[in-house]
């Protein structure tokens, strides 16, 4: 499948496929340059082009859509090459002699006569930069993007001294337009079928290999090594492959792919094309021909190095003229030099980040494929878990096509993707892609069904609190600890290292789980008696069902004396489904006694109690009367105050001062009520006083001139006639007047 | 600035390439020679166009590249010898139909006498045997 092009060719359009109207152009332009001398030679070229464009017409009348590249060969080999030409000697030679070096078919003919001694000449044809390589190659016989590669080498591996050598080669060569001698296949970039650069396939095409061989060379050690990388971090034991050999292999790797993209040259016209993909070679042809060249080598290095020295003589004595002669020159070709590789530079800058980013970009595909394979295959590990979550017909027989299309088709369909990419298939047909998205759809349809309806199984919530039955403890301390299941529980591992801690246990036979949602809190008692209570929580599908399942918890509390053992987990079986159940262990303490958590209680996953919505309405009671328990630490005595829990041991200096104290800094109740009744009665006594006082100025006025010397006598006569003194309030006054008087007139 | 190409490095492919050209040069000089001839020939004949020159000389044998043509042609039609005139067709660009002119058919005439001679005389050296017998016997 070729592009075509509409020309205008003649006064008349012609369709025309991309690859042949290069062709066309360049033939044409040869057909100019052979011609530059001759005298009529527009004419010549537009009667040329007439006969083409008249043979064009008869090709696509015949039936042919368009003009194809065989039409063109065919066409150029009627009319003949240039070199192909007859003509009279001497125009030959001169018409020869003025053209460049860019037909790809064998020497001339008549030029090829002279034997004499070849030269090193830079190629003024065949450069990137000053054309050294170019033309060492063309002296050696070699691939030019060979001598390259091995100057790009020598360049990074020697510090910059190829760097050096190159420079002192470009000022003392001069340059030519050299011929191409061989024709061999060259080394080309493919721009037609390019991920990135076109290297690999430009190898693949000189190799004559599959595309995707090179592409998985370069490809494979960076993948290797970044997928080991995450193996690592993710999974501690998995570490299958040596890091030295493909850590910084798939680095390497990269940098050779940039340094080939610089250094190989693309093969834009259709002849590079066509010379890209040219004879069949094979690595046969290769070694062949590469030993040929080294056998030459050997001679020409020494006849080189000869030239070198006679040159280098030679230009010791024409130093002061040439020196401003080629420095002119070689500022103005490095200024074009300057100016191509700028733009280069921006296209190898270009080059690396799309690198980059299409790394990123697979790797994260890849980390992502990774991550869905791995847990998928770990998920395998859950089935045994699903009957504990999953109740009813509907449920169960949603999860294996949830699994399926919803999580395994897009790892699937990833993998397909990945392999047809490399391989480079294409289907015409996007059915295979629609396919698989409507299996995903579907998938994602029960995915979303089955959500809802595990999320209806957990939507109500009950709880209740139970009374536990608790002895009083003879000491003053209640100590809580751990006590073991009936039945045997073995930890159900989710991935092999011990950072995860037993999330739940499960017995052998996978019937009955063990969870331990236990949370211990310790509250004040409101009397002087220790209580214990348990609140058991579950959800449900409705308050009947959630009812159900809680009344089925069974948390076992047993209590030896000041003992008390709790059992290490609830078990629930696979009837009973897991339905978040957790249960809530209160202890009361009355105030003034003791309790100790053993460390053994801490594995337990205490759950958070949410006070602020009363999510937990059995357990806000529990709310005010204590600091929350949690901050509880194990093997520590604490004891219950009026204000709350506190650490026994804090107030340690006042128990070595005052051991007879017995609750230092804390009064208990009788003793406040003690001090309340103390005051009440004094309170008393004193209304009682303030009542007898009163009665006694009362009397005073009905006794007073009888009796006026007498205040002794006062009293006596307090308690006869009290009520006649109430109704005169002005005879107070005059009892105290009275009073005084009599005093001051005895 | 067009510069006479140095010569490559010889080597043995080149070395029997010269041998093959030695002798592909002369005979390319004997059909330069004739070239001309031939085709002043054919279009002295009447108005030809230059494909159907070439038609022409692959039925005699005498093979050409239109790309040798044109340009010869054209030369010709410089120096006077020929001229064109154009014509429509109906499929396909118009074409050059080229004639003699009056110069040409000089050209021509002396030309032919020239070739006449020429062939006798190489006539008479292949076959030497039958030439001395004949020259001996006349």
């Amino acid at each position: 499948m070729k592009k075509v092009i509409n020309i205008n060719f003649h006064g008349r359009v012609v369709p025309i496929e991309e690859t042949a109207y290069d062709m066309l152009k360049q033939y044409v332009e040869s057909l100019r340059r052979f011609f530059a001398k001759e005298e009529g030679r527009d004419e010549i070229i537009n009667d040329i082009e007439d006969r083409i464009a008249e043979l064009f017409s008869e090709t696509l009348k015949k039936g042919s859509t368009c003009i194809t590249d065989d039409d063109v060969n065919t066409i150029i080999t009627s009319m003949g090459r240039p070199e192909e030409f007859e003509a009279e000697e001497a125009s030959v030679k001169s018409q020869l002699s003025g053209e460049g070096a860019h037909t790809s078919d064998a020497g001339y003919q008549s030029a090829a006569t002279d034997t004499s001694r070849g030269r090193l000449y830079r190629d003024e044809a065949d450069k990137m930069l000053g054309g050294v390589c170019g033309g060492i190659a063309n002296y050696l016989r070699i691939d030019s993007s060979l001598v390259r590669i091995l100057f790009a080498i020598i360049t990074f591996g020697g510090f910059g001294a190829g760097f050096l050598l190159y420079i002192l080669l470009w000022i003392i060569l001069p340059s030519r337009a050299l011929e191409r001698n061989v024709i061999r296949k060259r080394l080309f970039r493919n721009p037609e079928d390019k991920v990135i650069g076109g290297v690999a396939s430009g190898l693949a095409a000189y190799f004559n290999i599959a595309v995707w061989i090179p592409r998985l060379i370069f490809a494979f050690p960076l993948v290797i090594g970044i997928l080991t990388s995450i193996m690592r971090n993710a999974f501690w034991h998995f570490d299958p492959f040596p890091s030295v050999v493909f850590g910084s292999f798939g680095g390497t790797l990269f940098i050779v792919y940039v340094v080939l993209w610089a250094v190989i040259p693309e093969a834009r016209s259709a002849s590079e094309k066509l010379e890209m993909k040219g004879e069949k070679v094979d690595l046969n042809t290769i070694k062949n021909t590469i030993q040929e060249d080294l056998s030459g080598f050997k001679t020409r290095a020494e006849k080189w190095g000869k030239d070198v020295g006679a040159k280098a003589g030679q230009w010791g004595k024409e130093v002061g003229e040439t020196v401003s002669q080629q420095g002119s020159r070689m500022s103005a070709e490095f200024a074009a030099a300057g100016k191509k590789s700028g733009r280069t530079v921006f296209s190898i800058l270009g080059v690396l980040v799309k690198a980059f980013l299409l790394v990123i970009a697979g790797v994260i595909a890849f980390v992502l494929l990774m991550t869905i394979v791995f847990g998928s295959i770990k998920g395998f590990d859950f089935i045994p878990l699903k009957d504990y979550v999953l109740e009813g017909d509907v449920q169960n027989s949603l999860v294996w096509p949830t699994i399926i299309l919803f999580i395994l088709l897009p790892v699937i369909g990833l993998i397909v993707w990945i392999v047809r990419r490399l391989m480079k298939v294409r289907s015409g047909k996007h059915h295979l892609g629609w396919i698989f998205g409507g299996l995903w759809v579907v998938g994602l349809i029960c995915a979303i069904t089955l959500g809802v309806s595990i999320g209806n199984n957990f939507q109500r919530r009950v709880s209740e609190k139970y009374p536990i039955n608790l002895v009083q403890p003879s000491t003053q301390t209640l100590i809580v600890k751990l006590g073991d299941v009936k039945g045997k529980y073995y930890p159900y591992r989710i991935f092999d290292d011990s950072h995860n801690d037993d999330i739940f246990m499960m017995t052998e036979a996978e019937d009955s789980m063990l969870l331990k949602d236990v949370s211990v809190l310790v509250a004040r008692s409101d009397d002087s008696a220790y209580h214990a209570y348990m609140i058991k929580i579950s959800r449900g599908s409705s308050l009947a069902d959630a009812k159900i399942k809680m009344e089925k918890i069974s948390l076992e509390v047993t209590q030896a004396d000041s003992v008390l053992t709790i059992q290490k987990g609830f078990s629930i079986s696979k009837d009973t489904k897991f339905r978040d159940q957790k249960v809530a262990v209160i202890i009361e303490v009355p105030v003034g006694r003791k309790i100790k958590m053993d460390e053994s209680i801490e594995w337990f996953n205490g759950f958070y109690l949410d006070y602020d919505r009363g999510r937990y309405s059995e357990l806000a009671a529990y709310d005010k009367s204590t600091h929350p328990s949690w901050h509880m630490t194990s093997n520590k005595d604490y004891v219950m105050t009026s204000s709350g829990l506190e650490r026994a041991e804090k107030d340690k200096e006042e128990t070595e001062q005052g051991e007879g104290v017995d609750v230092p800094g804390t009064k208990s109740k009788e003793e406040l009520r003690k001090e309340i009744d103390e005051q009440q009665k004094e309170l008393d006594k004193k209304k009682k006083q303030l009542e007898q006082s009163d009665s006694t100025y009362k009397y005073k006025p009905s006794t007073v001139r009888d009796d006026a010397n007498d205040d002794a006598g006062n009293d006596a006569t307090t308690v006869q006639q009290p009520q006649a003194q109430k109704n005169t309030k002005p005879a107070q006054h005059l009892i105290i007047g009275d009073i005084m008087m009599m005093r001051f007139g005895s | 600035m067009p510069r006479r190409p140095k010569p490559t490095q010889t080597n043995i492919k080149q070395k029997i390439k010269l041998q093959v050209m030695d002798i592909q040069n002369t005979q390319s000089q004997m059909r330069k020679g004739v070239l001309e001839f031939c085709i002043l020939s054919i279009i002295q004949q009447g108005e030809v166009y230059p494909s159907d020159i070439v038609e022409r000389m692959k039925a005699a044998n005498l093979h050409i590249l239109e790309g040798t043509l044109y340009p010869l042609l054209t030369r010709l039609k410089n120096a006077g010898l020929l001229t064109y005139r154009w014509v429509e067709s109906n499929s396909g660009p118009p074409r050059k139909y080229f004639l003699m002119t009056d110069k040409g058919h000089e050209f021509y005439t002396e030309l032919e006498k020239t070739w006449k001679e020429l062939a006798d005389a190489v006539h008479a050296l292949t076959q030497p045997a039958e030439n001395t017998n004949s020259n001996l016997n006349q």
